[in-house]
């Protein structure tokens, strides 16, 4: 005899995959969307600004002028876009989004060389981009110092561990992965929700011997079961694709999956608590997902954040998701060095799931 | 039928009139425009940023001199480097690193005093976590030049160069003025596209997207007529943002505002065409929300060039990046609001905006047509 | 059918606030009995049933459905007894079958029980062929037959229909209304709630609600009888609305009702004779039959005096 409220589980779980099914659109949306969005990304970040269009204008006009700005665009870092004869031809190169750096070499480079007084270069950066305007500077200020220079008192040694060309995808496409994950994991839920209210079937629910924690873990069940192999998927697609190493245990992986499934399921029930319709149920995840998609420490690291915002991100599932995957794949990390990282999902979700909850309880009286 | 514009207008108001009672009677709506710009700014500007201070680094000492103190202090003292802990030797430095303590570590080698004594290059190691990739090159960038400061200092020798950089646009350097006229597009880009898709594609879920068809009401009447009251929303939307940036950040406009006002109203129309048209072909809310996220969530902020520079892309999406409308008016914005762009900064910026809301509204009303027939 | 079928209700109170939806109803309906639950919107009939079906709590008072508590065992109820209403939604992208198998999980069905289950209920309201169609194919009522049939899956003591037919077209009333009376002939007790008062004189009895105080309770031949003094007498002719004017204040007359295309004429004891002289020198073709007072009558008439006092 299997007891009750497993059968009432099981018939919530079938329907909710028979509802999927019963719509092939959204049964593709589920699976392929993740991870063509995946694919697609995962090719557009690319953090490493290795092209700054640069306009040159050289009033020396000698073959040693000419040898410098050759020797400056060797890297590739700069690259020749505009020859100009005066700097306010450059500039308005410039003004108009042609060129994003303007360097300029003033006449007589050699007289001044052998008067053994330092020639005055100057650089004029487009400061609208930070990292491009740093990068550029970077590259032309290296480039100038380094000429007819002895060796240099102090050398840096650097040694990249667990990534060492720093390519963007390996760090980049595991929170990919879980941004994609919480688009679909919260918002269905929180709409589903919303749907059967919308149509009318939860009240008719309500009024069945269902009890809510058996309504809302089978509400949620057969989501997390999808956002399971979508993930498995687009580590899948990551490891084939972008070389991501998988270092680290998939046992390890599947708990702190399930642990983050939990709380953007969570999120999304309670979400669909609040909501009467899909569309505020939308919304409500919208607000959700935003803010924890940017603030993850995936786009832009939570050490770049102000101080007072820090611990904010805390209460974020994503940004300790990320930190796990990151570390987890890249570095082999396992229950060891992450377990505060697991307690922190298992809290948040719990949190939200038993919020959750007891909304749903107090609303239906 | 012989087309009038008079009965045309007329028809087209009494559409957007409904529309507009619609969203009145529907706060989620209101609070979804407004709320999103405000959530967005607030998110871009304060707390996306480019650039780290105080990057937590490990130190290990290994030579113990006088010369080994005086590097540790010079590349710790500037603020770019935070000495978090000193560590014993490699592998307790490395440990840190695993557990999140530190992003580097700084290794001064046994026999840097002696070597520096007698004038030769002494080398400095550092050890970088490369989990994250941006803080790793952060701190990369930040320690060489470090190092190559303190490096020119000791030999006091006068340079070939002075080399002057001046910064035009943004002299602070500072990453909000590069992220907030690419949030507006974003937030336009969200705002328009979710919001009519979520709205229509519920009138299709109710029917009464069926009743009106029952009704003379011309195709493009309905589709204009619908799109108004959003068109409205999105234009609130951006002087929001404008006010908001300008109060808090010190945005600036220092360029055309007519272009500015052009260009936004393009490109909120060409994004309402898209909404619709996601609407009209799901006609379900949920794959309706999943398709506008899809299609406008993640490209306007990966493919646009508000994350990341556009010359940056591989061939194949930046060709796929030339289709994405957030990509001109995040252009268009920079240039009016940082650079005093004007007409002829901006023009191609205002034709492929153009270009984008014609083939959405083409797109969104023969698709309705095809609907109804 | 193992319980007692039958609901106990014992001084059955409701407050939301200060407002008292439902005070102190007290009555009983016995086992097979169909049982009608009548009365204005916001008179308190949803919030009876609700407390009944054990969604919403008393604030005073108990009533046993079935031998279940429902203030302290509301899931025990739950599980005992079948609803159904207006707005059963099924889930329009699943099949009849599919929704069917869902709502028999909810109440433990499954394997081979559920599958009979499915189709001997499937064939209790005519539904058979229609199991595969997808539910929103289907017209609004056979939504409500299907409706009907997943309420009665687990084989409950009690059925609670709140209001059944709403928006449903005079035949599939009808044929509703025959499905009724097989489920209560094979032992089930129905409780319904309607708008449509012709359908409630099908009830055994009738209960009665006014500003959330059960005020009669009854079957509506007794109801008519206790509430609608007098003998009412139909009055069939052509164009015999005009004799309104000739009747209206006459003594002994104490009410005149258009009513189709017959008149309603109630008095008091005044004999058939002498209505027929007067009515039968305008209208020859006069018939005239001794008439029953309706349910409407009577509501009117019980609302009327709730009113006045």
């Amino acid at each position: 005899m299997i007891p009750f409220a497993l059968v009432q589980l099981r018939a919530l779980i079938t329907k909710e995959f028979q509802q999927i099914a019963a719509d092939p659109r959204l049964l593709r949306l589920l699976i392929a969307a993740p991870v063509i969005q995946l694919l697609i990304f995962g090719t557009a970040v690319n953090f490493e600004v290795d092209v700054v269009p640069t306009a040159i204008v050289d009033q020396d006009r000698t073959s040693t002028s000419r040898a410098h700005v050759d020797e400056l665009m060797a890297d590739g870092t700069l690259v020749r876009a505009l020859d100009a004869a005066q700097p306010d031809d450059a500039l308005a190169a410039m003004d108009h989004g042609d060129v994003a750096a303007v360097i300029v070499l003033p006449e007589g480079l050699d007289a001044t060389r052998l008067r053994h007084r330092p020639a005055p270069i100057q650089i004029v950066l487009d400061g609208t981009d930070v990292r491009r305007s740093t990068v550029a500077a970077s590259a032309a200020s290296r480039y100038f110092a380094q000429v007819d220079a002895p060796p240099p008192a102090i050398r840096l040694v650097p040694r990249i561990l667990s990534n060492p060309t720093l390519d963007t995808q390996p760090y980049m496409v595991p929170g990919l992965a879980a941004m994609v994950l919480v688009i679909t994991t919260t918002l269905i839920t929180a709409m589903g929700l919303a749907r059967e209210r919308e149509v009318g079937t939860l009240e008719q629910i309500l009024v069945s011997p269902i009890r809510s924690p058996v309504l809302l873990t089978g509400k949620v069940l057969p989501y997390a079961a999808i956002g399971l192999l979508d993930t498995g998927l687009a580590l899948g697609a990551g490891s084939l694709v972008f070389d991501v190493p998988m270092r680290g245990s998939l046992v390890f992986l599947a708990v702190a999956t399930m642990l983050y499934l939990l709380s953007t399921l969570g999120a999304g029930l309670l979400v669909a608590t609040v909501a009467r319709t899909q569309q505020q149920a939308f919304m409500g995840g919208f607000f959700f997902m935003i803010p924890a998609i940017l603030l993850s420490g995936n786009m832009t690291p939570v050490l770049a954040m102000p101080k007072w915002m820090v611990p904010v991100t805390y209460l974020n599932p994503l940004r300790w998701f990320i930190e796990i995957l990151r570390a987890n794949l890249l570095e082999g990390s396992g229950f060891r060095e992450l377990w505060v990282h697991l307690v922190m999902l298992l809290l948040i979700g719990s949190t939200l799931f038993v919020t959750a909850l007891l909304r749903f309880r107090t609303k239906l009286g | 039928m012989r087309f009038s514009p008079g009965r045309f207008f007329r028809r087209v108001m009494a559409m957007a009139r409904k529309e507009v009672a619609h969203v009145r009677r529907d706060a989620g709506m209101l609070y979804l425009a407004i709320g999103m710009p405000l959530l967005l700014i607030f998110i871009f500007g304060f707390g996306v940023r480019f650039d780290a201070d105080d990057l937590p680094v490990v130190v290990v000492d290994e030579d113990h001199s006088e010369q080994s103190d005086a590097l540790i202090e010079a590349l710790t003292a500037s603020g770019d480097l935070e000495m978090v802990e000193m560590a014993e030797d490699e592998p307790a430095a490395e440990l840190a690193l695993r557990s999140n303590r530190a992003v580097g570590a700084l290794i001064v080698p046994h026999g840097f005093g002696a070597i520096r004594q007698r004038g030769g290059t002494g080398e400095v190691q550092l050890l970088v976590d490369g989990t994250d990739g941006t803080i790793a090159n952060m701190l990369l960038a930040n320690t060489e030049s470090l190092v190559l400061a303190t490096s020119l200092r000791e030999q006091r020798v006068m340079p070939a160069f002075a080399v002057s950089v001046s910064t035009r646009y943004n002299p602070a350097g500072e990453s909000a003025m590069f992220l907030l006229p690419g949030t507006i597009a974003y937030v336009l880009a969200l705002v328009s596209v979710l919001l009519t898709s979520l709205a229509v594609a519920r009138e299709w879920e109710r029917g009464s997207m069926e009743q009106l068809f029952a009704t003379s009401v011309g195709t493009l009447e309905i589709v204009v007529g619908k799109l108004l009251p959003y068109l409205a929303l999105g234009v609130l939307d951006v002087l929001l943002a404008l006010a908001l940036g300008a109060l808090v950040f010190d945005l600036p406009i220092r360029g055309s505002l007519p272009m500015l006002a052009l260009g936004s109203l393009l490109f909120i129309f060409g994004m309402l065409g898209q909404g619709l048209f996601i609407s009209i072909i799901t006609r379900s809310q949920m794959l309706a929300t999943q398709l506008g996220a899809l299609s406008a969530m993640l490209p306007s902020l990966l493919l646009s060039g508000f994350l990341f520079p556009t010359d940056n892309l591989p061939l194949l999406l930046r060709a796929v990046s030339v289709l994405i409308p957030a990509r001109y008016l995040v252009a268009l914005l920079r240039s009016v609001l940082l650079k005093g762009g004007g007409f002829l900064d901006v023009w191609q910026d205002l034709v492929g905006l153009l270009a984008f809301a014609l083939v959405t509204v083409a797109a969104s009303t023969a698709s309705f047509k095809r609907r109804i027939a | 059918m193992s319980g007692r079928g039958d609901i106990e209700v014992d001084h059955l109170r409701r407050e939301f606030g200060k407002f008292v939806a439902v005070d102190d109803v007290t009555f009983q309906v016995p086992r097979g009995e169909i049982f009608g639950w009548l009365g204005a919107n916001g008179a308190g009939k949803s919030t009876t049933i609700r407390m009944l079906i054990g969604v919403l709590e008393p604030t005073g008072g108990d009533a046993l459905v079935d031998g279940i508590s429902v203030r302290k065992d509301p899931f025990g109820v739950k599980r005992r007894i079948g609803y159904m209403s207006q707005r059963f939604s099924l889930y329009p992208d699943l099949t009849v079958r599919q929704n069917m198998a869902f709502f028999g999980g909810a109440y433990g069905l499954s394997g081979k029980k559920l599958n009979d289950r499915i189709e001997t209920v499937a064939r209790d309201v005519d539904l058979t062929e229609l199991l595969t169609a997808k539910t929103a194919d289907l017209p609004g009522g056979t939504r409500q037959r299907v409706a009907l049939g997943t309420s009665l899956l687990q084989e409950p003591g009690i059925v609670f229909l709140d209001e059944p037919t709403a928006g449903v077209d005079p035949v599939s009333r009808r044929m509703f209304w025959d499905l009724i009376r097989r489920i209560s002939g094979q032992g089930t007790t129905v409780f319904v709630t309607t708008h449509h008062l012709d359908e409630a004189e099908e009830c055994r009895r009738v209960g009665l609600m006014v500003d959330g105080k059960l005020v009669a309770l009854d079957t509506p031949a007794a109801l008519a009888r206790d509430h609608v003094p007098g003998t009412i007498w139909r009055a069939r002719a052509v164009g015999i609305q005009a004799a309104v004017p000739l009747l209206v204040g006459r003594p002994g007359v104490l009410d005149v009702q258009p009513f189709g295309s017959e008149l309603h004429v109630r008095v008091d004891g005044l004999p058939k004779e002498m209505l027929d002289d007067w009515l039968r020198p305008r209208f020859p073709d006069l018939t005239l039959e001794q008439g029953r007072a309706t349910l409407e009558d009577v509501f009117l008439a019980v609302v009327g005096h709730q009113e006045e006092t």
